[in-house]
């Protein structure tokens, strides 16, 4: 089985400060991460190969640094890396980034399935793994939790909704993005770094892939930051307080009438 | 008893020295004081009163009417010791710094800063690492510790083996005497020679000799890399037995070499649900070197981790960034705190003992625990021969039968070290919980002139009573 994770480079996220002007992230001076969401798009995919044989490419789309999340992938047991990288790519939002990855993938052939993590933690928004989904015109799940089965045609698979679970069944080659609730990452071995070290990361920019060039960047894409806000917590907190031990009674009475009211305690079915 | 009570008199005349916002005595208020970071029923102590000063003159007015009046003073950092160094055993009046937490000055030039005592030390680093600049003598408590314990217990911790301990990056001290009296040691100087060198005398002397008001300490330039390495070894002896060769046949320092038993990693990841393969290791060994090349820094770690696979290490995970070294410093930083939802009854010990005989420290380790019946987890500093043995009361026995086997433990624990050119606590200090013990660890002569000295600061010892070993 084949399988290409989509990965995308962020700042560590306790350090990260925006551009109230432009409206983007001040990257200057923080550490880059792999996006720990992805990190379990990763890890789900060692096991399958572990579990079905097969190659696993990771590809990023970034700035030439990138190359050291897909280098540390490599060092978790992934055995390629592909950076798209070049200046045409700058300010890409998630429409000219999906489009740019998409067409990358065209170049690879011979897959069986694309992972990705639930979003990125900076940008948050979810939408490039559907968005290269969309672009290749393949099956795709959100929110998968577990793998169920895998064979040839199909891979059936758990998605994280709401109120529970669905089991889909996907025709392969699809592409699905995880949860943090499919695996517990690994950590990078010494040989896997050693591995990595030694790895020749290709950089692939429009001179590899054909790519219309009026469709990246900050001009190719349709999404324009108009303003950054910052959201006003309007909940409430009540605390309820007991003055000394006569009044702990009386206390969790008013506790109990507050859950009760609001009905925080639902019966099983 | 010789000292005096608290009386409403004295009350008055603290609420006129430092205002009544600054005095506490309300019974619910001044528990908190009471106790530090050891189990509470076995060693807290009530204040009569706590006071929160803003000025060391404020300080020198306290101590002054305490000696004049002879009310025994306890001073009070943070209360996150784990000897007892903050807990007036005696009662009397608790000086807590928590007021005095500014910062009075960045100096770059001289690479110094001058502290309040009350300042969180861990707050020191994140102030300035912007300017690529750290202090570098921070113990492994570090988000809530203050500067004046630290100062006070010569605080060490996990980065001992390359950057030493707190003593090492203090050039001046301000302190209020016992008497009352405010005086100034050292400054920001790296060399200073003249006369006895007190302000290393009052540094690690648990408050018992002075209350350090003021701390001038050396920063030093942040090193830009740092790489971890996670080895998974199949027994204690084979992890153990790592560490002196590491540290003699590489040619590299590293910054830090922890050692984690069995116990203490499989309670610290069931404790933060941590799903390393920890059930195939027998104990662990975690390694940081740092330095200002990241090839160099990488390098020294591959070194590090090829000679542990060479001498039977089951796996070397490697951890060069912020998402996985803050994962496997975690484990390490958790043992303490889920060991105390295990069980809240434990001894934590800081023995320390030559690096190349912590081999031969873990079968007696094993011993202790065998004939009492009790789990000895033990982590710690192995890099510098500091581990944290933990003493874990058995399920099954009572509190009174704990307690006497503790005292039994405890004390051949300690001679264990001592067998070994050790001592009995390398940086949780002595305090009031292993004063009775003092006589395992220095002679009868040094013990009688570390009284001669007490007397000659503290004739009337009302400063810190009851630490470090009694006046007769």
């Amino acid at each position: 089985m084949n399988i290409i994770i989509l990965i995308k480079q962020v700042p560590e996220t306790s350090n990260v400060k925006m551009d109230e002007e432009t409206g983007t992230m001040i990257r200057d001076g923080v550490e880059s991460i792999i996006n720990p969401l992805d990190l379990y798009a990763i890890e789900v995919g060692i096991q399958l190969k572990e579990k079905f044989g097969g190659k696993i490419t990771v590809i990023t789309l970034g700035p030439p640094g990138a190359e050291k999340a897909l280098k540390e992938a490599i060092s978790m047991g992934c055995d390629d890396g592909i950076l798209i990288s070049g200046r045409e790519f700058k300010g890409s939002d998630t429409w000219a980034t999906s489009y740019a990855l998409a067409e990358a993938i065209k170049k690879i052939e011979n897959y069986d399935l694309i992972l990705a993590g639930e979003r990125a933690t900076d940008g948050d928004t979810g939408q490039v793994g559907p968005g290269v989904a969309s672009f290749l015109n393949l099956a795709l799940a959100t929110y998968i939790s577990k793998i169920v089965e895998v064979s040839d045609k199909n891979i059936i698979a758990e998605r994280l909704v709401e109120d529970g679970y669905e089991i889909l069944r996907v025709p392969l080659p699809a592409l699905l993005t995880v949860v943090k609730e499919i695996s517990f990452p690994r950590l990078p071995t010494l040989r896997g770094k050693q591995k990595a070290k030694k790895t020749e990361i290709p950089v692939w920019s429009t001179e590899n892939i054909e790519l219309d060039k009026s469709k990246l960047g900050l001009k190719g894409s349709p999404t324009r930051v108009v303003k950054i806000g910052h959201p006003r917590v309007t909940r409430n907190g009540t605390i309820v307080k007991a003055t000394d031990d006569e009044s702990i009674s009386e206390t969790i009475g008013r506790l109990l009438k507050f859950i009760q009211e609001k009905e925080l305690i639902q019966r099983g079915h | 008893m010789k000292y005096n009570p608290v009386t409403n008199k004295i009350i008055a005349k603290l609420v006129k020295i430092v205002d009544s916002k600054n005095v506490l005595t309300d019974k619910e208020k001044i528990e908190a004081y009471s106790h530090d970071e050891m189990p509470r029923e076995q060693y807290a102590h009530m204040p009569e009163a706590v006071v929160t000063p803003e000025t060391a003159e404020e300080i020198a007015e306290i101590v002054k009417l305490a000696n004049k009046e002879l009310i025994p003073v306890t001073p009070r950092g943070a209360g996150s010791g784990l000897s007892g160094g903050a807990i007036p055993v005696f009662g009397g009046i608790v000086i807590s710094v928590e007021k005095m937490n500014k910062i009075l000055e960045i100096d770059y030039e001289n690479m110094v800063m001058v502290l309040e005592p009350g300042v969180v030390t861990n707050d020191v680093n994140e102030l300035i690492a912007e300017r690529n600049l750290f202090y570098a003598g921070y113990p492994m408590s570090l988000e809530t510790c203050f500067i004046g314990g630290n100062v006070a217990e010569n605080a060490g911790g996990g980065k001992a083996i390359k950057y030493g301990v707190t003593g090492r990056y203090i050039l001046g001290l301000e302190i209020v005497t016992p008497a009352g009296e405010i005086i100034q040691l050292g400054g920001k100087l790296v060399k200073d020679v003249v006369g006895y060198n007190i302000k290393q005398l009052i540094v690690g002397s648990e408050g018992t000799l002075g209350i350090v008001t003021k701390v001038i300490v050396k920063l030093s330039p942040l090193p830009k890399y740092k790489v971890d390495l996670l080895v998974l070894f199949k027994d204690v002896k084979s992890a153990i037995s790592m560490v002196p060769q590491i540290l003699t046949k590489t040619g590299i320092t590293p910054t830090s070499i922890e050692f984690m038993d069995k116990l203490s990693v499989q309670t610290s990841c069931r404790y933060l649900n941590e799903h390393l393969p920890y059930q195939k290791a027998g104990a662990m060994l975690l390694i940081e070197v740092d330095g200002n090349r990241e090839d160099h820094v990488s390098d020294d770690a591959e070194t590090i981790g090829e000679l542990c696979l060479k001498n039977g290490a089951i796996e070397v995970y490697v951890a060069d960034n912020y998402t996985t070294q803050e994962r496997i410093w975690s484990v390490r930083r958790n043992i303490a705190e889920a060991f105390k939802v295990v069980s809240p009854h434990q001894s934590l010990e800081d023995i320390v003992v030559p690096i190349a005989y912590i081999p031969d420290l873990m079968p007696e380790l094993a011993l202790i625990s065998k004939k009492y019946d009790i789990q000895i987890p033990c982590y710690g500093h192995a890099g510098d021969g500091n581990l944290h043995a933990t003493l874990v009361k058995n399920p099954r026995s009572t509190m009174k039968e704990w307690y006497e086997i503790e005292a039994k433990s405890l004390k051949e624990l300690y001679e264990s070290a001592r067998e070994l050119g050790g001592t009995i606590s390398g940086e949780h200090g002595i305090g009031s919980k292993r004063k009775d013990f003092m006589e395992i660890a220095v002679s009868k002569n040094e013990l009688d002139l570390m009284r001669r000295i007490k007397k000659a600061f503290d004739p009337n010892d009302i400063m810190n009573p009851g630490k470090i070993f009694d006046m007769e």
